[in-house]
């Protein structure tokens, strides 16, 4: 089994960047991104997260299986809560409203009538939630094409997570590609003996069982490892002091402007919901002409 | 030695690490496997890891297990950070562990039944908190929260956790046996 990472470097303005600056400026920005559900504030966030998306110079190619994993999330979403079960999209979009199909429909053949409750200011809303997910996605989608793994550990210790826990992190990150070799290992093991993993007859149970011969050993194996490696972090005191990392990170001033920009953004935000009552689900007009309203 | 259920000394730290990467590779492995007839739920049956990390190294080791695991798994597959999904997942490794110090032998029907109901309660409170959070970042309404998101979500995991917490635990009650550890 091949385990990859995602990131590769592609000299892109957003690695010019220190990790930690970075994942400041995500949170903020999901934080204040949520804040709003009127389009025109919605429009200036998404054109911020695809700058920010565009400045990684990842290419279509290599991001696509995340895009198509969003579009189907984004198409389930929006026609199941906008144009199926016509709730009230999270208490966001009032009651009432300007009917799409206000004289209903009759399917042919049988004659029956049907009501269809879509309205205007829904399809709106979809409109709006398209423009705040893309948004959140390009922000969070392009994370592991742009950040190195061997920086994880450091940078969430950077951000004031445990030491303990920063290890566990950096730890888990190496184990990943002996654990896929294991995995391999153990796989052609199994087929040796006759197992055959691609045989899709039976059931959900026996088909769940039948992983069960490579989970295993699997899991197993790798829980007797861990006995001897944390023997040997024993021997080595580990814990007894705060670690030292092999990666430095240092900020510099782009990241200082980073992180105020994220707290321009998230306090601006804050301050124009609350102090101004700006942002809140808003129609155009144009859009209500539409209606015929 | 008795066990302490918070404790994250030099043994939780590596078999939180590997908990995390095995739900990650496992999942990875696994990616392929469809449900018959439903073919658009995810099929994780990895999701057994930080359940049975939880339940035999302890909450903090379930919760990181679940929690780092679905986050390498994404960034390995390239679907991004979802954090409130990461956290749920965290939530499903974490519950199981509160029972992590009343387990004795493991492949008793008493520690197996206590590990499934405990395994059952994380799933639906960490698939309810990784669904409940759509509302608040993609504004979905209630019903889209329950049947697009929490019930894709626990179905398949309840089935795969359920089924394979015990062979795991048997697995490891014959390791613990053999090893003396």
């Amino acid at each position: 089994m091949l385990v990859t990472w995602r990131y590769r470097l592609r000299n892109g303005l957003m690695e010019k960047f220190d990790p930690r600056a970075r994942w400041i400026f995500s949170l903020a920005f999901l934080f204040a991104v949520t804040l709003f559900w009127d389009a025109r504030f919605l429009a200036f966030f998404f054109i911020i997260a695809f700058a920010w998306y565009f400045s990684s110079r990842a290419k279509w190619k290599e991001t696509r299986r995340g895009w198509y994993l969003i579009g189907f999330i984004l198409f389930m979403m929006i026609v199941i809560n906008t144009i199926i079960t016509g709730g009230g999209a999270g208490g966001v979009v009032p009651p009432g409203g300007h009917l799409v199909w206000a004289q209903g429909g009759t399917i042919p053949l049988v004659g029956w009538q049907f009501h269809f409750g879509l309205t205007w200011e829904r399809l709106w809303f979809a409109i709006c939630q398209l423009l705040r997910i893309g948004a959140i996605s390009a922000i969070f989608l392009i994370i592991p094409y742009t950040m190195d793994p061997r920086v994880y550990g450091v940078t969430f210790r950077g951000l004031g997570l445990p030491d303990r826990f920063a290890y566990s992190m950096e730890l888990a990150f190496r184990y990943v590609p002996t654990l896929a070799r294991d995995f391999g290992t153990t796989l052609d093991a199994q087929r040796a003996r006759g197992y055959e993993i691609e045989r899709v007859k039976g059931g959900i149970i026996k088909q769940i069982v039948r992983i069960a011969p490579l989970i295993v050993p699997v899991t197993m194996n790798s829980i007797l490892t861990g006995e001897d490696v944390t023997n040997a972090m024993d021997l080595r005191c580990f814990g007894t002091r705060p670690r030292t990392w092999l990666q430095k990170l240092t900020f510099h001033w782009q990241d200082y402007a980073l992180i105020a920009f994220s707290i321009i953004l998230l306090g601006g935000g804050i301050i124009t919901l609350y102090a101004f009552h700006l942002g809140n689900f808003w129609v155009p007009e144009f859009w209500l002409r539409l209606a015929g309203g | 030695m008795l066990k302490k259920s918070w404790k994250f000394g030099t043994r939780e730290v590596v078999y939180a690490a590997i908990g995390a990467a095995l739900y990650a590779v496992l999942s990875l492995a696994t990616n392929w496997i469809q449900l018959p007839s439903a073919g658009n739920v995810s099929f994780r049956p990895a999701i057994v890891i930080p359940m049975f990390f939880g339940v035999v190294f302890g909450p903090i080791v379930g919760f990181i297990a679940g929690f780092l695991g679905n986050i390498i798994s994404d960034l390995i597959a390239g679907y991004g950070f979802w954090f409130w999904w990461d956290l749920g997942n965290g939530v499903i490794g974490l519950v199981p562990g509160l029972i992590a110090v009343w387990m004795t032998t493991y492949n008793s029907f008493k520690d197996i039944v206590w590990g499934e109901v405990f395994s059952t309660i994380g799933v639906l409170v960490g698939m309810g908190i990784a669904s409940i959070s759509e509302m608040w970042v993609s504004g979905a309404d209630m019903s889209t929260v329950i049947f697009a998101n929490y019930l894709p979500a626990i179905i398949p995991d309840l089935i795969n956790g359920l089924i394979l917490l015990p062979i795991l635990m048997i697995a490891y009650a014959a390791i613990v046996k053999r090893s003396g550890r």
